[in-house]
């Protein structure tokens, strides 16, 4: 193998910066998961292995409540943000160029700009005077707010994979009698297939984990699971937490898991 | 579709005055102008020309895939501009393939079909057909990604002749395979082209591949079409120095003219004799004007000084085995190349000999500025 006349590894200091990022990484979260299996209350004392603090989660009725909501609210507004963004990622590649080009593209990822608190402090002030305007407290603003902000995560994948498929092929379907739609329907939408369902993912870990735009924009009685653990954490911890967080965790590994794969399933 | 009223519906393709220019404003570009070309039912037509003249763009406007800035083009006797690809009865070979990569052969082979509309057993029976003639039953169900690069072609072929078109379309289909596959392909091509009476238009940078294959080619150079006629007319008769040079090794003589008869002019040859030289069509040179005339280096024969047409003395030789190339220089300063055929062992000339140069009869021929 030929040298390469540049080595990352070369750089002095980089074993030892290396190690100090994984240890500041996954040290804490392999505590938290550690002390999920405590036998006692304490969160660093060792007093021996037990389910107990999963089996409290599980029969705990607000955490149920607040995880099915956050799950129907991911998948809601993951599975909106990808069509949308699919529709994006044809409108911005598959036609020629044109005026606002760039702002559109700006527009659509607007979301991964600006800091999410002011997105939050925004939709506060916006949600709120609809409030008033008609009455309405329901999902709609948390599943309508997620949507917004889940597009760009979704829509990278997908424009990405759109970018790399042989515009010759789309030629091919239309040169072989296929009309727009059934070229969109039997070449185009299957060959998207994985960025699509990298997107939707990667979208619907986004949605799950969002704490801030949830905050801002929730009524009562509409926690999700991250803002009902903050809630939970103000008064006290509790290593029932550390179970619920470890399961969390597996669910988003479990997800990010699945993108890899698929993202990795390229051409076929 | 079948009116062919001016009596032009036995032409496969008739394009007439064709522009095309992409973009617009300051990055426009010009990549076709003034097309005008005829194409015959059943006819293997060639567009030849060097990288970047604009052939792709003349497929693509035949295609449907871009649309003509000016003139027009008719498939069949039938005005298509207002047709999309997917409404010509054409079809295409792509440069890269572009095999469908998610269908096994046989679906990439039976995609037109399908989008036809044609029945489940019709779809069937043609895509075996097609698998026979391309020789690849065998592997129906493997995916593109599985095949080589021949066999990745041959599907392409068949793919785009499955619907029977009425015009085939290849876009230097043979241009990634290597040599001998090449050589293979090239025989198959005419093969299918003989079996399906399809009409062909054949895309390539390659003289050779365009002379043994074609019946007619058209040479493109800087998005115009310089000449066309068939392989023997296009080698004989270039009336363009870029054809000429293009085609084949050619040598350039500028030599003055001394009289002008009908299609013909007496030219005085370096060294002193004249020798008549075809001119092109409409052209007239008045006498004592300067000309350009070419000579193929197989045209002129090796014989002993004071002999033949014109004198002249040895540069270099290199020996190819079937002939020997030499290089000389003439009377008058102009250089000439001359393949010897080596029919028997010949001793090659050495620089320095003095040779004379006998030109065949009727040979020479004069260019258009
Ligand atoms: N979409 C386009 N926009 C602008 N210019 C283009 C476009 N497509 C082709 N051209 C230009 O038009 C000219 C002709 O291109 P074309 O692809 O037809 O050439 P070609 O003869 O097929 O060349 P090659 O042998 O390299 O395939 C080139 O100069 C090319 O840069
Ligand atoms: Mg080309």
């Amino acid at each position: 193998m030929a040298r390469r006349s540049f080595e990352v590894r070369r750089i002095p200091g980089f074993g030892a910066i290396a190690i100090l990022t994984i240890v500041l990484l996954y040290v804490p979260i392999l505590i938290l998961v550690t002390f999920s299996f405590n036998a006692g209350r304490s969160q660093a004392e060792w007093e021996g292995f037990s389910l107990q603090w999963y089996r409290a989660a599980f029969a705990n009725e607000q955490v149920q409540d607040v995880s099915i909501r956050s799950l129907w609210l991911a998948i809601a507004a993951a599975g909106i943000a990808t069509v949308l963004a699919t529709l994006a990622a044809l409108g911005t590649t598959r036609v020629g160029r044109f005026r606002g080009q760039t702002l559109i593209y700006a527009l659509v990822n607007q979301p991964l700009m600006v800091p999410e608190v002011v997105t939050g402090i925004a939709l506060l002030i916006f949600v709120a005077s609809i409030k008033v305007a008609t009455g309405y407290m329901g999902m709609g603003y948390l599943v309508a707010a997620h949507t917004a902000f889940c597009i760009p995560f979704a829509y990278l994948p997908i424009r990405a994979r759109l970018e790399t498929l042989d515009l010759n092929l789309e030629r091919a379907a239309a040169d072989l009698y296929a009309s727009p739609v059934q070229a969109f329907r039997h070449i185009t939408l299957p060959l998207l297939v994985p960025g699509i369902a990298a997107g939707f993912m990667l979208g619907f870990v986004i949605s799950l984990d969002t704490v801030v735009i949830t905050e801002f924009v929730k009524s009562a009685g509409q926690d999700t699971l991250p803002t009902y653990m903050l809630g939970q954490l103000r008064r006290a911890v509790t290593p029932e937490m550390n179970a619920i967080a470890s399961l969390f965790l597996a669910l988003s590994l479990v997800v990010v898991t699945a993108f890899f794969l698929v993202s990795r399933r390229r051409g076929a | 579709m079948k009116d062919g009223s001016d009596g032009t519906a036995t032409d496969a393709i008739e394009i007439v005055g064709l522009d095309k220019v992409y973009g617009q404003g300051a990055g426009a570009f010009r990549a076709l102008t003034g097309i005008d070309l005829t194409i015959r039912s059943g006819e293997f037509f060639t567009l030849l020309g060097p990288s970047g003249c604009g052939k792709t763009t003349l497929l693509r406007v035949i295609a449907g895939f871009e649309n003509p800035t000016e003139g027009s083009v008719r498939i069949s006797g039938e005005e298509v501009a207002h047709l999309g690809p997917n409404k010509r009865q054409v079809n295409t070979v792509f440069q890269n393939y572009a095999l469908f990569p998610h269908m096994t052969v046989a679906q990439n082979i039976g995609f037109g079909l399908r989008m036809l509309g044609r029945s489940r057993t019709e779809v069937a029976a043609t895509t075996a057909e097609m698998l026979r003639l391309v020789r690849m039953e065998e592997l129906a169900q493997r995916r593109p990604a599985e095949l080589s690069g021949g066999q990745q072609q041959r599907v392409a072929l068949a793919r785009a002749l499955a619907p029977h078109p009425r015009v085939l379309l290849l876009d230097e289909p043979l241009s990634a395979l290597d040599l001998k596959l090449r050589k293979e392909m090239q025989g198959e091509l005419k093969r299918l082209q003989a079996e399906t009476g399809i009409t062909f238009v054949f895309v390539t940078h390659d003289q050779e591949e365009a002379l043994t294959m074609s019946d007619r080619i058209a040479v493109m150079s800087a998005g115009r079409i310089l000449q066309r006629g068939t392989p023997h007319e296009i080698y004989h008769a270039p009336t363009e120095r870029f054809v000429a040079d293009f085609i084949g090794d050619t040598n350039f003589l500028t030599v003055p003219v001394v009289s002008v008869e009908a299609g013909a002019a007496q030219v005085e040859l370096p060294g002193g004799r004249t020798a008549p030289a075809r001119l092109p069509e409409g052209a007239r040179p008045a006498p004592g004007a300067k000309v350009t005339v070419v000579i193929r280096p197989e045209q002129a024969r090796l014989v002993p000084p004071g002999e033949g047409e014109m004198q002249g003395e040895v540069t270099s030789s290199v020996f190819f085995g079937t002939d020997t190339h030499v290089h000389a220089r003439l009377t008058d300063g102009q250089d000439f190349v001359l393949r010897r055929q080596n029919a028997g062992e010949l001793a090659d000339p050495s620089p320095g000999d003095r040779i004379g140069l006998a030109l065949g009869d009727g040979v020479l021929r004069v260019l258009k500025d």
